[in-house]
């Protein structure tokens, strides 16, 4: 059996030349894990995300996917690529950019249908998927007249009907209440269960902490600083500190004040020093 | 009311009711775009309505009131026309969609401009003729009214299916319409996206005009208006752009190999095609009385 879905060897990018955002990454992702990405906005994470897409390709050092080279040349290739994009999924920051379909009901349709299902099979998905994510009754209604958080979760649905064995997340908390965000992690344990692997770009520790098993930290760089556990990562003040993860403000309390470290994202509790929820 | 700044003494008025109870450029552009939001909104309300167009195949729906539209173009006759337009109105009320809004509708816009684009066309200078209207040096002649009533009728018309079209059918539904009717896929994609992005860059808008108003203490002069809009503007095709890129990303990273399939399947009944052969007859029947009783 195959153990990494992922490896990257050195990888860096830049979208203009001399202007990096990503540098010489070494990275390898295995089979079933759920790995958190963090760093400050501007880090590199979303990126990341599309290099592990096949979106956008390294400007320097190589990407293996399941085995094989991840390459322009290679996604020209009609076989590879739909293995490719049967394999991995990605739900992005931002969910308006993803509901591109006139309604909801071939919006979690596209992916299984150009991907050469039978319209039975995919009717079965979409009916399966929109049960279980609750969206039975956005079925019908085209994806502009949702809410935020219904837009997200019919993102997160459109990606999930593929039944793709990786799924890549970019902020998948954005946008979402409270209530969608336990469900999120819900939604992210069963996916555990089902031994699926979880990439997901987020600053919002909180989740991090809470969905994945494996914490990588970006620096404002765009390096990768930390890999480990998130009891080892967290535990790290200092480095979440230098990349700009949490930051330290001077509170008063009656007579006296003193400093805090703070993160970034509902209920986090980075450091066991002292966190605050921040909206 | 306005009253000084307590720190420098400016005068800050609010944002709206300024100069005789006038809204600011931030105001009306902010109301402006979500009225337009709105109109989207209450088409997809008005096309879920129970009547006579909704419940007709939109295959069937787009080609009949096409062919209406096709027959008022033919037509020289400003009775039909007439006649044509009364059919819009009857077609408009069977669909409960408000035979006032529609009217209102087809000619503040068709009509209107129709009319201010003819109306040169009437004078005696460019239409010889009986003079029937003289405004100081402009006179109208007979033949150049009626030219331009026939003109005025035959947009109206024409315009009024289209309305119908817009009114009684989801945007959803007009696009199988037009990918059942063998457009090509990257053409209903497009309209597809096109549409996404107008409403989403719409939203963007209205948000940059509310957040300008909500900090706005002083109106700003003409200039600075129209640079600030100008700017505005620039970003907001910066952002399209941008999210046009993003939304194409996403299509590839689900498997996009150009073709855009759907899983509804639209179904013809009897009474489609009962109100196809209606509206054909009608068309031919039109165009022949046309020819019949001459312009």
């Amino acid at each position: 059996m195959r153990e990494t879905d992922f490896v990257l060897e050195g990888v860096g990018h830049e979208y203009r030349a001399g202007t990096p955002a990503l540098a010489a990454i070494d990275l390898s992702i295995g089979c079933g894990q759920h790995v958190a990405v963090v760093g400050a906005n501007g880090s590199g994470k979303s990126t990341l995300l599309k290099i592990l897409d096949g979106l956008v390709f390294p400007s320097s050092g190589e990407i293996t996917a399941f085995g094989a080279p991840l390459t322009e040349v290679a996604l020209e290739d009609p076989a590879f690529r739909r293995d490719f994009r049967s394999r991995v999924g990605f739900v992005f920051q931002e969910a308006d950019v993803q509901l591109f379909c006139s309604d909801v009901r071939d919006e979690l349709a596209f992916g299984p249908l150009q991907l050469g299902l039978p319209e039975d099979e995919v009717r079965r998905r979409v009916q399966e998927v929109a049960g279980q994510l609750g969206l039975e009754k956005l079925l019908d209604r085209p994806p502009y007249s949702l809410s935020g958080g219904e837009k997200k979760r019919v993102a997160i649905a459109s990606v999930v009907t593929m039944e793709s064995h990786v799924l890549l997340l970019d902020e998948p908390a954005t946008a979402l209440d409270p209530r969608s965000q336990v469900w999120l992690l819900d939604v992210l344990e069963a996916w555990k269960r089902e031994g699926r692997t979880v990439v997901m770009a987020t600053h919002d520790l909180s989740v991090a902490a809470e969905a994945a098993d494996r914490l990588v930290v970006l620096s404002e760089d765009h390096t990768l600083v930390a890999d480990g556990t998130p009891d080892e990562v967290l535990a790290q003040r200092e480095l979440l500190l230098a990349v700009n993860l949490i930051h330290e403000h001077t509170h008063r309390h009656e007579s006296a004040s003193h400093r805090h470290a703070h993160a970034h994202g509902p209920g986090t509790d980075p450091d066991q020093a002292h966190g605050h929820g921040h909206d | 009311m306005s009253a000084p700044c307590p720190c420098c003494q400016a005068d800050i008025a609010p944002a709206v009711h300024r100069r005789g109870g006038g809204r600011s450029l931030a105001r009306k552009t902010a109301d402006s775009v979500g009225h337009a939001v709105t109109d989207v909104l209450q088409n997809e309300e008005l096309a879920a309505r129970p009547g006579l167009l909704q419940g007709l195949d939109p295959r069937v729906k787009l080609l009949t009131l096409l062919l209406f539209a096709v027959a008022a173009s033919l037509v020289h006759s400003v009775w039909l026309l007439v006649a044509l337009i009364a059919l819009t109105m009857a077609l408009a009320a069977a669909s409960l969609v408000g035979v006032g809004s529609f009217a209102r509708r087809v000619w503040a816009s068709a009509g209107l401009l129709a009319f201010l684009v003819a109306l040169p066309s009437a004078l005696s200078w460019f239409t010889p003729g009986q003079v029937v209207v003289s405004l100081g040096p402009l006179s109208f002649t007979e033949p150049g009214l009626m030219g331009v009533a026939t003109l005025v009728a035959r947009v109206a018309a024409a315009a009024g299916f289209a309305i119908l079209v817009i009114w009684t059918m989801r945007w959803t539904d007009l696009l199988r319409a037009l990918s059942a009717m063998h457009m090509p896929d990257v053409v209903v994609a497009t309209l597809a996206m096109t549409h996404r992005q107008i409403l989403t860059l719409l939203r963007t808008v209205e948000q940059i005009h509310l957040a300008r108003e909500s900090r706005t203490l002083t109106r700003g002069t003409t200039r600075e208006n129209r640079a600030w809009v100008t700017e505005r503007m620039a970003f907001v095709m910066r952002k399209s752009m941008k999210t046009a890129d993003d939304v194409y990303d996403a299509m590839l990273s689900r498997g996009f190999t150009g073709a855009m399939p759907s899983l509804v399947r639209l179904r013809t009944r009897p009474r489609d095609w009962m109100w196809a052969a209606a509206s054909v007859a009608l068309c031919v029947a039109i165009v022949i009385a046309d020819r019949a009783v001459g312009p």
